[in-house]
């Protein structure tokens, strides 16, 4: 649906509200906005646990998020303006939010919906390393390895270094060539898995509209695929990106953009953190105007989001927004670890555990090795993080704590160390596709513990 | 730390801009050399500053406001001071993100710890151009360009700036080039020729402080 009188009306406001210098925005709307807001709702955490048990304090995050998007908007770049809506305005349009979408296309379609706190319904799984680098000739192997698990319901590419063996620059014609290469390599991908209808979205190679929306268009994206964008942090766009959603809404493309708030950056601690991530959240539905709305919060040094500091403030925002909204939530799993690394499986656990009894619609990923080196990532973490996510349905958000907690004790120690694991091509057999025995093994023995804590696997 | 500076120092770390400055000028004007206070107080505080955010204790905004309180002190000490403001501080530096790229916090990040840890730093923004990176530095008289770059695709328009730089034997004799950025790999930085990398922003305070040939 085009939506042209909404999508008008944030253009004009991008045109026409307040103008101000962005450092003012930074240090007056963001971070002052966010210290008032979490001094005057009392937001106050509990910093041992790992997963938020309080639906008081989620509710006041919730209501302090509205307050702070109200009062702080999103600044255009483009203009130098801020895009406000009231309260009232925020309010009236997440209550005609859309609370299902339909993914994909014949027998590989499938159905995102808007889930709730503890929801026993089984969150999709978008399995792919999430943009991450790969060589050219290991993009459609490594690619498949994700697509043909059945746990798997959508995917993402990774992220080309070159093409036909060439660096890609931003803004120029090569970068109009990378984004047809991915669209066209991910469709063959999604051919040679045997899942053609398999839901998917990507482009990420090609960051400028032009590039991006090159691709978005019959022959590559298809209208049946997540459409996504990303905002800059924090909650602010340009021209580029409302030309974007522009360029989406008019394909009735189905628009997924994501937002990626940098814990003790503008928004300070954990509680900032939390009124910032569901705030960030809903400026993505109220101006973005988004189906579904995405997240990967990021640690300023480690680039992960499997630090205990990131895990229960993206807890507590995301319970918030369950509760108090019907929006279709979705969260990247960015671990330190990559393949034939425990440190991987027990990161993949404990994000994924509380992703599912926090009510995401989706978890994305694992974008393994925090998505920084080349071809560190394989379909088995899909595969197992799938595991994960449909057992970790039928749990109370109180042994979710507890299995959670265990899992970080594992992993917490290392994530200082960066094992980053090996390539897929050590990984995975090349000509078959599937994990060497080494990484089954050890993904096996992971899943074994896992169950021995109370995770109970269906298979 | 002597007791005489800890209400300096507290304004420093509170970012209490007007009192710190006030401060600073009683103690100038009480006969302490300004390069004194610098020494025995601003540097030891925006040190444990800055230690206190590697271990997020604090955060961006504190540490962006206690370099603000210092920037308010260095300026309105100016005056006191014999020659230039050279003696209280470590270098100069420019710092952007590069052409294509729009991505700033950890930028912002990077030159905050830097700002904190004695450098002028005079940030370009976001989606800057080779030619206007190098203008500006040449205009500073910076000694260092710090780049960063967040996506794949804007990393060419690193290798441009260092080409740039080393492009001229003026310019390669008087800047270095230090990058990072969540793209970038050591072995890449080194294969495009850059004169420091850096992981995160405690490495590039790191390799700064090497580049300008102090010890730390």
């Amino acid at each position: 649906m085009r939506h042209t009188t909404r999508l008008m009306e944030v253009i004009q406001r991008s045109l026409s509200g307040p103008i101000m210098d962005e450092e003012v925005f930074n240090n007056r709307h963001i971070t002052g906005g966010i210290a008032r807001v979490v001094k005057e709702y009392d937001i106050r955490i509990d910093k041992e646990r790992i997963i938020n048990q309080d639906d008081d304090l989620a509710d006041r995050v919730f209501q302090a998020a509205i307050d702070f998007l109200a009062s702080c908007g999103v600044y255009c770049q483009s203009t130098n303006r801020v895009i406000l809506y009231s309260q009232e305005e925020i309010k009236s349009i997440l209550r005609t939010a859309p609370a299902q979408v339909r993914l994909g296309a014949g027998t590989d379609e499938v159905l995102e919906v808007a889930r709730k706190v503890e929801d026993p319904r089984r969150p999709l799984l978008m399995g792919s390393p999430i943009g991450s680098p790969i060589e050219e000739e290991f993009f459609i192997p490594s690619m498949i390895s994700y697509i043909q698990e059945p746990e798997v319901d959508a995917t993402m590419a990774p992220t080309l270094g070159t093409i036909y063996g060439f660096e890609v620059r931003t803004r120029s014609p090569l970068e109009i060539m990378a984004a047809w290469r991915e669209a066209e390599l991910t469709l063959e991908a999604l051919r040679r898995a045997g899942r053609p209808g398999m839901p998917i979205t990507g482009l990420g190679m090609s960051f400028s509209d032009v590039g991006q929306l090159s691709a978005d268009n019959p022959g590559g994206l298809r209208s049946t695929d997540l459409h996504t964008f990303g905002v800059i942090s924090e909650l602010k766009t340009n021209f580029e990106i409302l030309n974007k959603l522009t360029h989406i809404l008019y394909r009735d493309g189905i628009v997924d953009p994501y937002a990626n708030p940098i814990y003790g950056g503008l928004g300070g601690g954990m509680e900032g953190q939390a009124v910032l991530i569901a705030a960030a959240m809903i400026a993505l539905n109220v101006v973005f105007m988004a189906t579904c709305v995405g997240s990967s919060p990021t640690h300023p040094f480690y680039f992960n989001d499997t630090h205990k500091e990131l895990i229960l403030p993206t807890s507590l925002a995301f319970q918030a927004l369950a509760r108090n909204t019907s929006l279709m939530t979705n969260l990247t799993i960015s671990p330190v670890g990559g393949p034939l690394t425990k440190t991987l499986l027990y990161e993949c656990t404990a994000y994924t555990i509380m992703c599912t009894v926090s009510g995401c619609s989706r978890i994305l990923g694992p974008r393994s090795a925090t998505g920084a080196i080349a071809g560190h990532f394989s379909g088995l973490e899909a595969r197992f993080t799938g595991e994960v996510m449909s057992a970790a349905c039928h749990l109370d958000r109180g042994k979710a704590e507890e299995i959670a907690q265990r899992a970080y004790e594992k992993y917490a120690p290392d994530l200082i160390k960066q094992p980053y694991g090996k390539h897929f091509r050590e990984v995975y057999d090349l000509k078959t596709i599937q994990p060497v025995d080494a990484w089954l093994k050890m993904y096996e023995e992971v899943k074994n513990e896992v169950a021995s804590w109370g995770l109970t696997f269906e298979s | 730390m002597q007791p005489e500076y800890e209400p300096l120092c507290q304004a420093i770390i509170q970012g209490r801009v007007e009192e710190g400055v006030a401060l600073a000028i009683k103690m100038v004007e009480g006969g302490k050399l300004p390069v004194e206070i610098f020494s025995q107080c601003i540097e030891p505080t925006l040190t444990d500053v800055g230690d206190k955010f590697s271990r997020l204790e604090i955060f961006l905004p504190e540490m962006i406001n206690a370099a603000e309180v210092v920037k308010a002190i260095q300026e309105a000490i100016r005056p006191f001071m014999v020659g230039s403001s050279e003696q209280v501080i470590k270098g100069r530096i420019v710092i952007a993100t590069v052409f294509g790229d729009l991505h700033d916090i950890g930028k912002n990040i990077v030159k905050a710890m830097l700002e904190v840890n004695g450098y002028q730093v005079q940030d370009l923004g976001v989606d800057v151009h080779t030619q206007q990176i190098v203008k500006a530095a040449k205009e500073m008289d910076a000694q260092i360009i710090a780049l960063s770059a967040l996506m794949m695709s804007s990393l060419p328009f690193v290798r441009d700036v260092i080409d740039y730089v080393k492009s001229s034997p003026e310019t390669a004799r008087r800047f270095k080039v230090l990058v990072g950025g969540g793209c970038m790999s050591r072995e890449w930085a080194k294969s495009a020729g850059a004169d420091g990398y850096g992981e995160n922003a405690f490495e590039a305070v790191t390799v700064t402080n090497r580049l300008m040939g102090m010890d730390q």
